[in-house]
């Protein structure tokens, strides 16, 4: 499942580019996430996703890969886990991508592949497609909400 | 692998609403069980607690009561496409009835589990928002009434509160001048979409017009839009906005590409089934 989002931030970019690598309030904007952790600055991360549709929850605890990272530009990252207690995994690949408009406003755009696997896919590959999609919008309106309301 | 639960008995309506308000997310009631402990077994999700509502005296009845067809909440599918007064006087939810799933299903699964549970691929909400059902939600301190519409929010969500118990489904009584039809179409185990049409027609021509759409999406859904292009219409012109009425509905429906078709697929499949329902309900 390949997701395209793209967000315009009222705030200038190198902010948007910071705020990204401030693990506390950047997770406060990922819907379901707790316990995010930074292994090693930069580079590795850690976390838990819950999500839940109706009476299902998942609980993934979350490993963060940041593999590529253009300073202000491009960060490529893969985030993979697994619920051992409902047989489920989960892998997303994310390509962000920051343009830099004029009169400081940033483009935030970003490439999610979701791939979800095992018993959670009896739900029906569109309940979770759906899930998925309304998690990117809420995240993406959270960072402009967030970066907006600091000024 | 079903894991360890306990099950509660509760005796009354009033003492099971009390468990849910104590035990809170860790219960869930339990009556056909047709599709909670067959994700129990697949491990996707976990009560410790069941609340075995089938004992519960009086919510397996059908009967006309003031204007109403009341069907009891643990009445099985089974049941209501045996039951005459169905047959009679709701056909389109007797013929719904008569093919919900396979006969297994149909033996121990309930309309009221069937509604709680809320699958996005059921047939029976659909066709009770179209005919103008109440549901009857009860707890401890009190009973509501809660319109078919209102009590879908979302794929395997209700607007059930989490102490209430659905006891019943409250359908109006049909007139002579009351048309009714439900038809799906799939092509795997469950519907990839329905669509329920209710009207009254006379002389005059259409009224109190519901279109209803289900399977498409995540949960059931009215379409006023599509109403009101057959509402207050002639017979004939009805038939001539139908395409229309169907284009509308099929939008309406939130229509999800999966397996069981895409998006334009799903609704186009709307448009036919409406434009068949209509002959259907005026033959």
């Amino acid at each position: 499942m390949e997701f395209k989002k793209e967000v315009e931030i009222l705030v200038p970019r190198e902010k948007v580019w910071n705020f990204i690598w401030d693990v506390d309030r950047f997770i406060a904007c990922v819907p379901g996430c707790k316990e995010a952790k930074t292994i090693e600055a930069g580079k590795k991360y850690s976390a838990t996703m819950v999500e839940k549709v109706g009476p299902f929850k998942v609980e993934f605890p979350t490993s963060i890969d940041v593999l590529e990272r253009e300073e202000l530009t491009h960060i490529k990252a893969q985030a993979s886990g697994a619920d051992n207690k409902i047989g489920s995994r989960m892998k997303v690949d994310l390509d962000v991508n920051l343009r830099e408009h004029a009169d400081g406003k940033t483009m935030l755009g970003f490439v999610a592949t979701v791939d979800i696997l095992g018993k959670l896919a009896a739900l029906g590959h569109g309940i979770i497609k759906r899930k998925a999609d309304q998690v990117l919008d809420e995240f993406a309106q959270a960072v402009k909400k967030r970066l907006e309301g600091e000024g | 692998m079903l894991r360890r639960f306990r099950l509660e008995e509760p005796e009354s309506v009033a003492e099971a609403s009390e468990l849910l308000a104590r035990l809170g997310e860790s219960a869930k009631v339990y009556a056909g069980g047709t599709e909670l402990l067959l994700a129990m077994k697949e491990g996707l999700i976990q009560y410790e607690r069941l609340i075995n509502v089938k004992k519960l005296k009086g919510l397996s009845e059908v009967a006309a009561l003031d204007g109403m067809i009341k069907i009891g909440a643990l009445c099985t599918h089974h049941e209501l496409e045996k039951s005459s007064l169905v047959q009679q006087k709701l056909p389109s939810l007797h013929k719904l009835e008569q093919n919900v799933a396979n006969v297994r299903v149909r033996q121990s699964g309930t309309l009221g589990g069937n509604l709680c549970f809320a699958e996005p691929h059921a047939d029976p909400g659909t066709l009770l928002m179209a005919l103008g059902a109440k549901l009857v939600a009860e707890k401890s301190s009190g009973t509501r009434e809660i319109a078919a519409e209102d009590f879908f929010v979302d794929a395997y969500e209700t607007s059930l509160q989490a102490d209430e118990l659905l006891t019943e489904i409250r359908i109006p009584d049909p007139t002579d001048h009351s048309r009714s039809a439900y038809l799906k179409f799939g092509y795997l185990e469950r519907p990839s979409v329905g669509v329920a049409l209710a009207f009254n027609l006379n002389g005059g021509g259409l009224s109190e017009v519901k279109i209803a759409v289900g399977c498409a999406g995540p949960a059931p859904r009215r379409v006023p839009e599509a109403e009101a292009l057959l509402n207050g219409k002639g017979r004939e012109e009805a038939e001539r906005n139908l395409a229309q009425a169907g284009a509308v509905a099929g939008k309406a429906s939130q229509a999800i590409t999966d397996l069981h078709g895409s998006q334009d697929y799903k609704e186009h499949i709307v448009g036919v089934l409406l434009k068949r329902a209509f002959q259907s309900a005026v033959s």
